[in-house]
């Protein structure tokens, strides 16, 4: 009697991009936090702050950075959470079609916003 | 072996067929040298004989008698029944988890057992080079002939324990991800990293290290999965650019 | 309940009693991993206020000044440091560094996220 074959599902490609999505995350969050006690010392606390902080490019490029890197490491990441609960072929085809969207609807959704802003100024 | 006497209560999982699982109670009074294999020993012997459970060699050779002590997952014939409880205390045994019950203590590792001889991992390891390499200058100067028994006995206490293991029966587990670790690093065979490199392989492991916690026999299986990865992760890098096939 | 894996089992993770550090930390991050997607989640579409321009946003930054939001901002802080150090760890134990001291590594990390947290808590309500 043969044991079942080892199931593929989540290789080492794609457990290297969850995991380098997740270093980004705190490399950004660091330098975020720094250069935002640079930029805006008492925090963003009007609507104006917020306009005025977005026409800094560095601001927008980090700003879709962690966009990318948080969708990213948290979409694959749900999809391993589902991968402990051993799901049958089709319910995984499903979650990994849906979360596909849903990331690239979110990151999209999220660019659309920081453009937005950044543009009213 | 000391001539103190201690008054222990074992509270024994008692299962029979599709009955639903109780536990039952043994006042037993033993030296607390003596095992906890040896207080299940005895009551099958002098209380109930219908009381099921694996054991064979008595000295953490056959990896036969792994249970769940109080909790934790135990080699019972190596595990003094002084270091899990006191005297007037209790002793909880239930079979291994993430096995099928056959009978009370005794759980069904043919699956596990399939998935060990399907890495080929070798039973027998030359003496250099088979102690783990963190334990430096272990068998460095062993000569080469000299071979000896690999370190896991296959007990399924790794399994039992793993946290990942309990909601995915296809996981292969720790003892079998160490098997395939120590048979790649002895024969090269590349099959094992493609084999072990997925959802039910290396990447279901989530750093638990309760394997490690409770492997009786220093196989380390967690340090083992982690090498694997890096083995796996290497290759996958390697044939990116045509360095292997 | 049937002893062999199952998926119904899921509570399990969640169960800390006879384990050791490494599943503690299995079991934060899963905590803080789900907690996390959900604010994630909730704060795209909280910043949808954004889209309205000062009025709208000035207002939902007035709501936002509550003891009540800002605690929970500082939950989500917390998840942060806890699910971002000790996934340090995990990397960390894969590429084979401290692997054997992986209790510690633990540990201080955990610490890390503890002084992370009061320092945050105490800027958020004492200084801010």
């Amino acid at each position: 009697m043969a044991a079942s074959t080892p199931k593929a599902r989540e290789g080492a490609w794609l457990w290297l991009v969850k995991i380098i999505a997740g270093v980004l995350i705190l490399v950004v969050l660091g330098v975020h936090f720094v250069m935002n006690h640079m930029v805006a010392p008492g925090g963003l606390l009007t609507y104006a702050d917020v306009v005025r902080y977005y026409q800094i490019p560095y601001v927008v490029a980090m700003e879709i950075i962690f966009l990318v890197t948080v969708v990213t490491h948290s979409f694959i990441g749900l999809r391993s959470i589902l991968l402990d609960l051993n799901p049958s072929e089709p319910i995984l085809k499903a979650a990994t079609a849906l979360l596909s969207v849903a990331g690239v609807a979110a990151v999209a959704y999220g660019a659309w916003l920081i453009f937005t802003i950044a543009g009213r100024g | 072996m000391s001539h103190e006497r201690w008054t222990v209560t074992f509270i024994v999982s008692r299962r029979k067929g599709e009955q639903p699982p109780h536990f039952q109670s043994f006042q037993l009074e033993v030296d607390p040298d003596e095992y906890v294999l040896d207080g299940v020993e005895r009551i099958w012997a002098f209380h109930d004989r219908s009381l099921v459970f694996r054991h064979a060699c008595h000295h953490s050779t056959c990896g036969a008698c792994g249970m769940l002590v109080n909790g934790v997952e135990k080699l019972t014939c190596i595990t003094p029944i002084r270091s899990v409880t006191s005297n007037g205390g209790k002793v909880k045994v239930e079979p291994l988890r993430n096995f099928p019950v056959i009978s009370d203590l005794s759980v069904d590792m043919s699956t596990f057992y399939t998935r060990m001889e399907e890495t080929c991992a070798p039973q027998v390891v030359p003496v250099r080079g088979s102690a783990l390499p963190y334990e430096k200058g272990l068998f460095e100067q062993a000569d080469p002939a000299y071979e000896r028994l690999a370190d896991c006995i296959e007990c399924g206490c790794c399994i039992s324990a793993c946290p990942v293991a309990v909601t995915t029966p296809e996981y292969q587990g720790p003892a079998v991800l160490a098997a395939a670790q120590q048979a790649f690093s002895l024969t090269g065979h590349a099959g094992l990293l493609e084999k072990m490199d997925g959802a039910d392989g290396v990447w279901r492991c989530h750093s638990g290290f309760e394997c490690t916690a409770v492997c009786p026999s220093n196989v380390d299986p967690a340090w083992r999965i982690m090498d694997l990865r890096r083995k796996v992760i290497g290759r996958r890098i390697k044939r990116l650019f045509g360095l292997a096939k | 309940m049937e002893n062999q894996p199952s998926p119904k089992k899921f509570l399990y993770w969640f169960d800390p009693r006879h384990r050791q550090p490494g599943t503690w930390a299995f079991i934060l991050n899963r905590i803080t991993a789900l907690g996390l997607t959900f604010y994630l989640v909730l704060h795209l579409v909280v910043l949808s206020n954004l889209t309205k321009g000062a009025e709208g946003y000035d207002t939902f930054l007035e709501f936002a000044r509550q003891p009540v939001v800002k605690f929970g901002e500082l939950l989500v802080i917390a998840a942060g440091l806890i699910h971002g150090l000790n996934g340090l760890r995990v990397v960390l134990t894969t590429f084979g560094i401290g692997v054997t001291i992986q209790r510690q590594v633990f540990w201080m990390l955990m610490a890390l996220a503890a002084i992370g947290t009061a320092a945050f808590a105490y800027v958020m309500f004492f200084v801010a």
